[in-house]
This record gives structure tokens, C-alpha cells and sequence, in this order.
């Protein structure tokens, strides 16, 4: 060594995260071990950092090198580029140790922390110090989620022989998209694009699709994770059953569909949707009398199946699988629009949620796509009036969409949930189309129009004489059996009130009510709004903290159709190199602070 | 005219107390919540753009902040908790700065230390100037509560400079100095929100055809009760009040006050006392534990504010107790002289400078709405509907 240098660490505490997990006086009785530290400080919490007096303790300790450790260190690092450079060192000579930017996050980072102290008094940034040791990986992949994501990465992974589990929580796969009618901005049938791949995955042969089915427990390590997976007895034989409805017609309870968003109804033992894959019926065990009686009761599909395909009795079944890669294509649930109590969803019967206009508007759903509004009808077996979309009630004369219903307010949900302006231009497109008397209103915020083509369609609907008004609608009462809207129209310079006949609320997306369980069992992280963190932003958006689990679609954050699409063939792309290749990188969490040290010792000689 | 920007107006309007104002993206959720924006003066969000944009001007020459009466609905609401409630608030104090002539308002609103010192000042020449009234009138005898003979006399012909002067000589002289500097400081506003506005060219029927909302709101504050929470208006309206009874009996019946048997007086005297009282502790309880949305943020003019009422009430009715009940003059007397260290600078300086000059500014602008109003639907004739006609398309 030419010469010997003078170190000093400075550790402070940003007061806030991921420092107060970190034990900062262990740390720095380690740094003081360290090679060349000569200057150990602990300068505690949001320190008032002075440069000219650091200058004259960097001057009289003869320091040339100093290492900042912090949660966030380059917060702290101006003050001592100067100080450094008033004591005539090399400014260049200022290493960061970030606790929070390296791992250091979690309780009991207080290793982790030590290493990376270690990595920046050595002069290495700590993700180079020391490499994760490769692992083998097991062929097979675990996809859980069969929205379109899960779909999409499924088809890719088996399209290269490989071999995929595809669990889906729902009877059907398809997931949010298979409710939709038109995608934006093309305006395409989103079940003719979405249909064709669900029948593929139903038919190729290495993917083993497990429908109602949930993920319980997950264990190993990257390469080789074994998966417990729960398959709820779905008390209809998958291959038997034809799908011929007759189990359904004479089922006495009726529920309202999920396929549906609630707006129509369906019987206890049901397809969610004449499409669905598996082409088959399965038993709600909620609702279901025979299940909910313990056997007791009704039983009148089993005599009716043809086919002998119903067993009421069937039990839950659960199976473990060994697999190398897992992906997360989870997806959203949408924000429960009955927390924003002046909109009056759930109060008002024609003030509904974007997925119930999907389905009303859906040549599909129950009003065979006529847009039409509620009206009260008589049910006889429950001997009640209810409000319910029929294909023949009255039209809306004036259609309001209102948007970020539960986005980007400090109330609710901070985040913008990105699609919403889109789908709202194409829900008013299709009220124009539909009902070209009609008006419709859009209030918004910011549109934003951000993706490709995007523009052109928001220029198209203006055209189509959409009223855009500029303004979050403040509330909707009713009086009279009319319903009137109040808002402010902020480019006109008016406030609103003015009638409205149906109201339909842009809810915004969130992660799904189990996500936190998941991240549990996969032992990956959350980010503040419950969203599946990402590895790296720009440059691992779909890897996650755990080698071999990967993130696609909404569960990782807002997206659209495409972005889902587009993140779940790249995360397919990268299980495929994984397992051609045999080998994986360990989680660098794996790493331990021995690791570290020894990447530092004096090699031997070859 | 040329709009000018001041980039320095946030940093000016952070020592009134508006501090979230940047959050604010223009949603327009708080204008449209208000149950009293209506148009032509369609707020709080208009006022907040011009804030961010530094339309210090346009902002001089808005009512709008006025025409709040600070519910909270908006700022509990506000999808960026931009608190426009608070920022009206603040807009409030801010405009009682610009109408000011003196600039004294302003220096209160900056600097409490200021405001407090001042009031200190006051208080401290009010206990030597009323001393030194009572000593030199004649007997000075600090034993004689009430009556002609009294250290300082309600309601008696003295012998001061051989003029028949009492205590409430006082009063007719402070009243005189703050009414004109109301008036002053009112034609001030009336010049920046109206005068001056070539737009607004306002005859003079309309002025006096409106005159009788500037007593109607004064007494009834009915465009309060027009928020949907009715429960601060009641609580103002209590506030206000007792303190507007007070003041009349204090003014016209003092002398009936100090009689032994009980009289009329006495009854909306300790009335009104447990009104003023009761009220102004549960606004300061109120604004120390932020226990209502409009509560939440107090700036300290506020609290000063509070702070005296509470203070002139309570030393009022212990001179009074210490007189009545007590029979002790001499202590009646010394409490008399406290009391007015309270009195004389919560009128002299939070009247015309401080947030009491919002008994003036509040129901004025009001009544200048309702005239401006009538002048913009005047201009624009048969008034537009709410959105334009709509267009029909064909499919």
C-alpha cells in the first residue's frame, strides 16, 4: 500500500424510516474496527451540519477520506464536500453509505448496516462488494392470477415447453378484463381479444390450470420454492361438466354475480360467465343450502345433472408443488365508492361504479348492452320493490361520469390510478354512440391522456360532443325523484347544479384485500400504498426483494391493459432465462455480513 | 390594465397563516361544496389561484374572503388538504392589513410579539391615565365605587377642568377615533374592490337600495346560518351578542348597574356575561385542542384576540361581584382599573387593526356583494344558464 489513508465515518440518523431500526452505536463501535478509520462521529438525529467547523475537525484529524452513513446519506453529503475541501482534501473522497438504499430498511438491519459501512470505507459501492452465489432452478413456474396478466405470462412460459401452474382465486380465469366491453383507445371488443387466450390456456397442455384455487403457504428458496396450494372444492367435476345450465335452472338461491359487479344476479351453483375457463359450473359454498344446511337441505341439481357431475359433498383439496420462478400477476380490486358518502353510491340507485357500467354497456351483460337506468321491480320471492337495470327500463337523458373516485385525495388514495381518464373517454363514447340524445358530462381533474394514441382518442371524444368540464363534482343529491349534481365548473368560471339521470363514478384501482397476506407467504415487499415494490424503478420493475418472484400488472401499480400485457411477457422472458439457463442469482438478502468481510480480505496468491 | 404578478405574495401570506396553498390542484371540490358560493363570487378556489399566481391586486379587490364564514367543509373535503378554509382565513387577515391606512394592522399580523407589546403599552398608559383621572378630578377618593362622588364616576356632573366630564367621556372619544378609522379604513375597501374598478361602475340607487343589509347582516350574521353546520354560527351569534348587549348597557345604563336592587339591567348584564364568557372559552378550548375543522389552525391573533375578551369579562364581572356582593370598593375600584386595561386596548388596537375589524369588513362586504351583483347581472342581462345550451349530436 502507498500510503495509509485517514478515514472518518459520520453516521447519522435522518430521525425518520429506516435508521431507527438500524442500532447506530453498534455500527459505529464496528466502523471503528474498520482498516484506516481513524474518526468515528455519531451525529445523531437531522444534524445542523456546519461546513467550515467540519472543516477544521477533517483538518486536525488529517482525514482524506470520510464516509457519510445515513437513511438517506446524500442528503448530508454538501456539508462535507466542503468541509472536506476547506481542510484541502479531495472533495472526490466523500463515499456514501446508504442504509435505506441498500436494504438496511427493515428491523434488525443492523447488520446489513455494518456491511454497508464496511463496503463504502473500502471505497465499493455495496451492491458491487460482494455477488450473490448462483443457485439451480427448477423448471416449473408458478403463475398466480389469471387476469390478463397471468394469462399472457402463462402462455409464454408454456409456449416454450415449459411447465406452468396457473392458479386462479376466481371460478373462471379472465380477471377484470373479461368483464370489460371496449378497450381504449382502439376500441376493440376487449372479449374478442381476451377470449381466444383464455380457450389457449385452457387447452395447452403444460399449463395445469387450477381455478378456486388460492396459494396458502409458500417455503424454499429462489431456484426451488415449494407452494401450497389450496384448491376449494369446486363440487363440480371439471372434465364431466358441459355446461348445459340445467343445475342452474332449478337452483333456488339466487346472489348477486360478481361477473356482473352486482348489477344482475345469479344462482348458487353457476358459470360466471358463459365463456369462462373451465367451462364449468362450480357450487358458491356460501350460499349454496345444501352446503350452508350441512346436507339437510334442497340437493335438487345433483338429480338434475345429466351428466353426474355434481358431488355437494366434495372437500377441499390441497396439493404442494415444487417450483423455480413464481409470478405475481395478482391485479386490483376498484375503491369502494360507498366511503365517499356525497356521491351517494349505495344511497342512490342510478349513481354507479365504472365495472357496473362495464357490464351494463356490455352487450353481454344483463341489459344486453342498452344503456338504460334503474327502475324499481317487484321481487316476488323476496316480496320487495328493487331497483334493477332491465333492457327495457327508460334511458338517461344526461350522463355524468365523474372521475378520480378515490384517487389522488389525501382522504382516500393518494395516487393517481391511471386509468381512469381513459376509461371515462371511452364510457362516454359509448354513451354517445349508444344514445346520441343523450348528454354527457365528464368531470375531471386532469385528463390525462398519457400513452400512445391516447391523445388522438381524447381529441376524437371531444369531437364526438362530450362535455369535458374541468371540476370535481362536489356531490350529487337527490330531490324528487331527480337527481342533481353539484360542481364547479372551473374553465367557466360556474358553479354546477344542474339534473342528472345517471351518474357513473371513476373508481380508482387498489391492491386487492389479501395483497398484504400474499406479501407475507412470498416474503416480498409492499410500498406505502399497498402496491407489490418493485425491485429497482427503472431498471428491475418486475423483479421483486426475492430472487425468483416476479411482479406483473396492477399488483405492482396502476396500469393499463398493454403496460400488464407487455410486463408480463418481459417477466416471462426472464423466468425462461432462468430456467435455460439452470442457474439464478440468489437473493441478495441472502447475503450476510461474513460475505461481505471476506470479499474484503487479502486474496491468496495464485 | 396590466395584471401584475408578485412572487413574493405566498411568502407575504405565510405570516397570515396560509400555508398549504401550493397543495392545491385546482379541483375545484371546495367551491362547489360551499353551501354560500354561488355566483357571481364562486369561492375559495378562485381566491386560491390567485394566491399561487401571486394576483396580489385581484386579491386586494376580492370580497370573496369575506363572504366565508369559515365552516370548515371545504378544507375537511379537500382531496390535497390544502385547508382553503384556512387559506380564506388568512385572506381575511391579509385584507384587514391592506385596508389598514395606518400599516399598523400589518405589523400586528406579522409580528405578535408586536401586537402583544403594543396591547402591553396601552394596558400600562390605561391604568396610569385612569388613576391619574380619578386622583386629579376632584376628591380622588379610591374608596367611592359608585355614584357622583365615585373614583371614577359613571354617570355624575364632575368637576374635571370645569367641564362635566365622566368615564364615559372616554368612551364617546375612543368610539369617535375607531369609527373613523373604520370609515376610513371601510372607504379604503370600498376603493379596492369597487371604486376602482373600471367594470363596476355602480349608480347610486343600488347603494342605497341595499343599505339595510349592512344592520341586518351586523345583527342576524344569517348568511352564517346558511353553512350547513349551523353550530358555530350560534356560537357566533351568542359571542356577538352578549357583546353588542354589554356594550349598550355599559354605554347607556352604567349607573343602574352599581344601584343595590335589582333592575332590568342587571338581568341582561349577568345574561349576556355568561354568554360572552362561555362562548369565548369554548372557542379558545376549541382552538387549543383543535377540537372543529375551523378551530384547527390559529393564527396568533386569534388567540390574543380570545384571550382579551376573556379577560375583559371575567375582570368586568369580578368589579362588579367586588362592588355588589362583596361591598368592597376599594377592591371594586382596583378591579375597575384592571378591567380597563383589557378594555381600552382590545378597542383601540384589535378594532381597527386586528381581527375584530371583521365586525366591519364582514357585514360591508356583504352589502358591496349584493351590489356588485346587482351590477354584473345588470351587464349581462338575462342571466346564463349554468352550462352553455347543449349541443345535440347526431350519432
Amino acid at each position: 500500500m502507498v500510503k495509509e489513508s485517514r478515514t472518518g465515518v459520520y453516521i447519522c440518523q435522518a430521525g425518520t424510516g429506516a435508521a431507527d431500526s438500524v442500532d447506530l452505536q453498534a455500527v459505529a463501535k464496528y466502523a471503528e474496527k474498520l482498516p484506516g478509520v481513524v474518526l468515528v462521529n455519531v451525529i445523531g438525529n437531522n444534524p445542523k451540519l456546519d461546513p467550515v467547523s467540519l472543516g477544521e475537525q477533517i483538518r486536525k484529524e488529517k482525514l482524506d477520506r470520510i464516509v457519510v452513513a445515513a437513511d438517506s446519506p446524500g442528503y448530508y453529503k454538501p456539508a462535507f464536500v466542503r468541509g472536506l475541501a476547506l481542510a484541502g482534501g479531495d472533495p472526490e473522497n466523500v463515499m456514501l453509505a446508504s442504509f435505506v438504499g441498500n436494504g438496511a430498511g427493515a428491523q434488525g438491519s443492523t447488520e446489513r448496516a455494518k456491511a454497508v459501512v464496511n463496503c463504502a470505507v473500502h471505497g465499493v459501492p455495496y451492491g458491487l462488494a460482494a455477488t450473490p452465489k448462483d443457485k439451480p432452478v427448477h423448471p416449473d413456474t408458478l403463475v398466480i392470477g389469471g387476469g390478463v396478466g397471468g394469462i399472457q405470462a402463462s402462455l409464454e412460459i408454456a409456449g416454450a415447453g415449459k411447465k406452468v401452474y396457473l392458479v386462479e382465486k376466481f371460478g373462471t380465469i379472465g380477471g377484470k378484463m373479461a368483464m370489460f366491453d371496449k378497450t381504449f383507445p382502439t376500441l376493440d371488443c376487449a372479449a374478442c381479444i381476451l377470449t381466444p387466450k383464455m380457450v389457449s390456456v385452457g387447452q395447452d397442455k403444460n399449463i395445469t390450470l387450477w381455478t378456486y384455487a388460492e396459494v396458502e403457504g409458500v417455503s424454499g428458496s429462489p431456484g426451488n420454492y415449494k407452494v401450497t396450494v389450496r384448491k376449494h372444492a369446486r363440487r363440480v367435476d371439471e372434465v364431466a361438466c358441459v355446461a348445459c345450465n340445467a343445475c342452474s335452472e332449478i337452483c333456488p338461491t339466487v346472489v348477486p354475480s360478481e361477473f356482473d359487479a352486482g348489477i344482475s344476479t345469479r344462482k348458487a351453483i353457476y358459470i360466471p360467465f358463459p365463456q369462462a375457463v373451465p367451462n364449468a359450473f362450480l357450487v358458491d359454498e356460501k350460499s349454496c343450502l345444501w352446503v350452508t344446511s350441512g346436507g339437510k337441505k334442497c340437493g335438487a341439481c345433483v338429480k338434475k345433472c345429466a351428466k353426474e357431475a355434481i358431488h355437494l359433498d366434495a372437500q377441499d383439496e390441497v396439493v404442494e408443488i415444487t417450483v423455480g420462478n413464481i409470478v405475481v400477476a395478482t391485479g386490483y380490486q376498484v375503491f369502494d365508492a360507498q366511503k365517499i358518502d356525497r356521491y351517494g353510491y349505495g344511497r342512490l340507485p342510478n349513481v354507479i361504479t365504472a365495472l357496473e357500467y362495464e357490464r351494463l354497456t356490455n352487450a353481454s351483460g344483463p341489459t344486453g348492452g342498452n344503456i338504460v337506468m334503474k327502475a324499481l321491480k317487484h321481487n316476488k320471492r323476496k316480496k320487495v320493490d328493487e331497483w334493477v337495470f332491465a333492457p327495457e327500463n327508460p334511458k338517461p337523458k344526461n350522463v355524468a361520469i365523474i372521475h378520480c373516485i378515490g384517487s389522488r385525495d389525501h382522504n382516500y388514495n393518494k395516487y393517481c390510478s391511471r386509468v381512469c381518464c381513459m376509461y371515462s373517454l371511452k364510457f362516454a363514447h359509448l354513451v354517445r354512440e349508444k344514445l346520441p340524445d343523450a348528454n354527457c358530462y365528464e368531470f375531471y381533474i386532469d385528463m390525462r391522456a398519457y400513452g400512445k394514441n391516447y391523445e388522438a382518442f381524447l381529441e376524437h371524444i371531444k369531437e364526438e360532443g362530450v362535455h369535458l368540464v374541468r371540476g370535481r363534482t362536489a356531490k350529487i343529491e337527490e330531490a324528487d325523484g331527480q337527481m342533481r349534481l353539484k360542481g364547479e365548473d372551473i374553465i367557466g368560471d360556474k358553479v354546477l347544479d344542474f339534473p342528472v339521470d345517471l351518474v357513473i363514478l371513476s373508481v380508482g384501482l387498489e391492491p386487492v384485500g389479501d395483497s398484504e397476506k400474499l406479501a407475507g407467504l412470498l416474503g416480498i415487499a409492499r410500498d406505502e400504498d399497498g402496491w407489490y415494490a418493485e425491485k429497482d424503478y427503472n431498471a428491475d420493475p418486475t423483479g421483486t426483494e426475492r430472487g425468483g418472484i416476479f411482479v406483473a400488472g396492477v399488483c405492482q401499480g396502476p396500469k393499463d391493459i398493454p403496460d400488464t400485457v407487455a410486463q408480463a411477457s418481459e417477466v416471462a422472458a426472464r423466468v425462461l432465462k432462468s430456467i435455460i439457463s439452470g442457474r439464478m442469482e440468489d437473493s441478495r438478502n441472502a447475503l450476510s455480513l461474513a460475505d461481505i468481510e471476506a470479499s474484503f480480505r487479502p486474496q491468496a496468491q495464485a | 390594465m396590466a395584471v401584475r404578478a408578485n412572487p413574493n405574495l405566498l411568502e407575504e401570506l405565510k405570516h397570515y397563516g396560509a400555508d398549504d396553498v401550493t397543495k392545491c390542484y385546482h379541483c375545484g371540490n371546495c367551491s362547489a361544496t360551499c353551501p354560500l358560493s354561488k355566483e357571481p363570487f364562486i369561492f375559495p378556489r378562485k381566491s386560491m389561484r390567485y394566491l399561487q399566481m401571486g394576483l396580489g391586486d385581484k386579491l386586494k379587490g376580492n370580497l370573496e374572503p369575506w363572504l366565508c364564514y369559515y365552516c370548515g367543509e371545504c378544507s375537511d373535503e379537500c382531496p390535497r388538504e390544502a385547508e382553503p378554509g384556512e387559506t380564506m382565513m388568512s385572506m381575511r387577515r391579509w385584507l384587514t392589513a391592506k385596508y389598514d391606512i395606518t400599516g399598523i394592522s400589518k405589523l400586528f399580523y406579522e409580528s405578535w410579539v408586536a401586537e402583544a407589546g403594543a396591547i402591553m403599552l396601552v394596558a400600562l398608559l390605561t391604568g396610569i391615565g385612569f388613576y391619574w383621572f380619578g386622583m386629579t378630578k376632584g376628591g380622588g377618593d379610591f374608596g367611592i365605587y359608585a355614584g357622583p362622588n365615585a373614583f371614577l364616576p359613571a354617570h355624575t356632573e364632575g368637576n374635571f377642568f370645569g367641564l362635566g366630564w365622566n368615564v364615559h367621556t372616554f368612551d364617546w372619544i375612543m368610539g369617535a377615533v375607531l369609527g373613523g378609522l373604520l370609515v376610513t379604513n371601510c372607504l379604503r375597501m370600498w376603493w379596492f374592490t369597487t371604486g376602482s374598478r373600471k367594470d363596476m361602475k355602480v349608480p347610486l340607487g343600488t347603494y342605497i337600495k341595499h343599505a339595510f343589509l349592512l344592520p341586518w347582516h351586523f345583527i342576524t350574521q344569517k348568511r352564517y346560518a346558511e353553512c350547513d353546520k349551523k353550530k358555530p354560527w350560534i356560537i357566533h351569534l351568542i359571542l356577538m351578542l352578549s357583546y353588542l348587549t354589554l356594550l349598550i348597557l355599559i354605554m347607556l345604563f352604567l349607573h343602574h348597574m352599581h344601584a343595590p336592587e335589582t333592575h332590568w339591567v342587571h338581568i341582561f348584564g349577568y345574561a349576556s356575561t355568561i354568554g360572552l364568557l362561555g362562548t369565548a372559552a369554548y372557542a379558545l378550548n376549541g382552538r387549543l385542542n383543535k377540537t372543529e375543522t375551523h378551530y384547527k389552525h390559529s393564527h396568533e391573533s386569534d388567540l390574543i384576540f380570545l384571550f382579551l375578551l376573556l379577560y375583559v369579562g371575567t375582570t368586568g364581572i369580578l368589579q362588579h361581584f367586588a362592588y355588589r356582593f362583596l361591598g368592597n370598593e376599594i377592591l371594586a375600584n382596583f378591579m375597575y382599573i384592571i378591567h380597563m386595561m383589557g378594555v381600552v386596548p382590545m378597542l383601540v388596537l384589535e378594532v381597527p387593526f386586528s381581527k375584530w375589524a371583521h365586525l366591519a369588513y364582514r357585514p360591508y362586504a356583504m352589502y358591496l356583494a349584493a351590489v356588485q351583483a346587482d351590477v354584473i347581472a345588470e351587464r349581462e342581462g338575462t342571466k346564463v344558464p349554468a352550462l352553455a345550451p347543449q349541443k345535440q349530436m347526431t350519432a
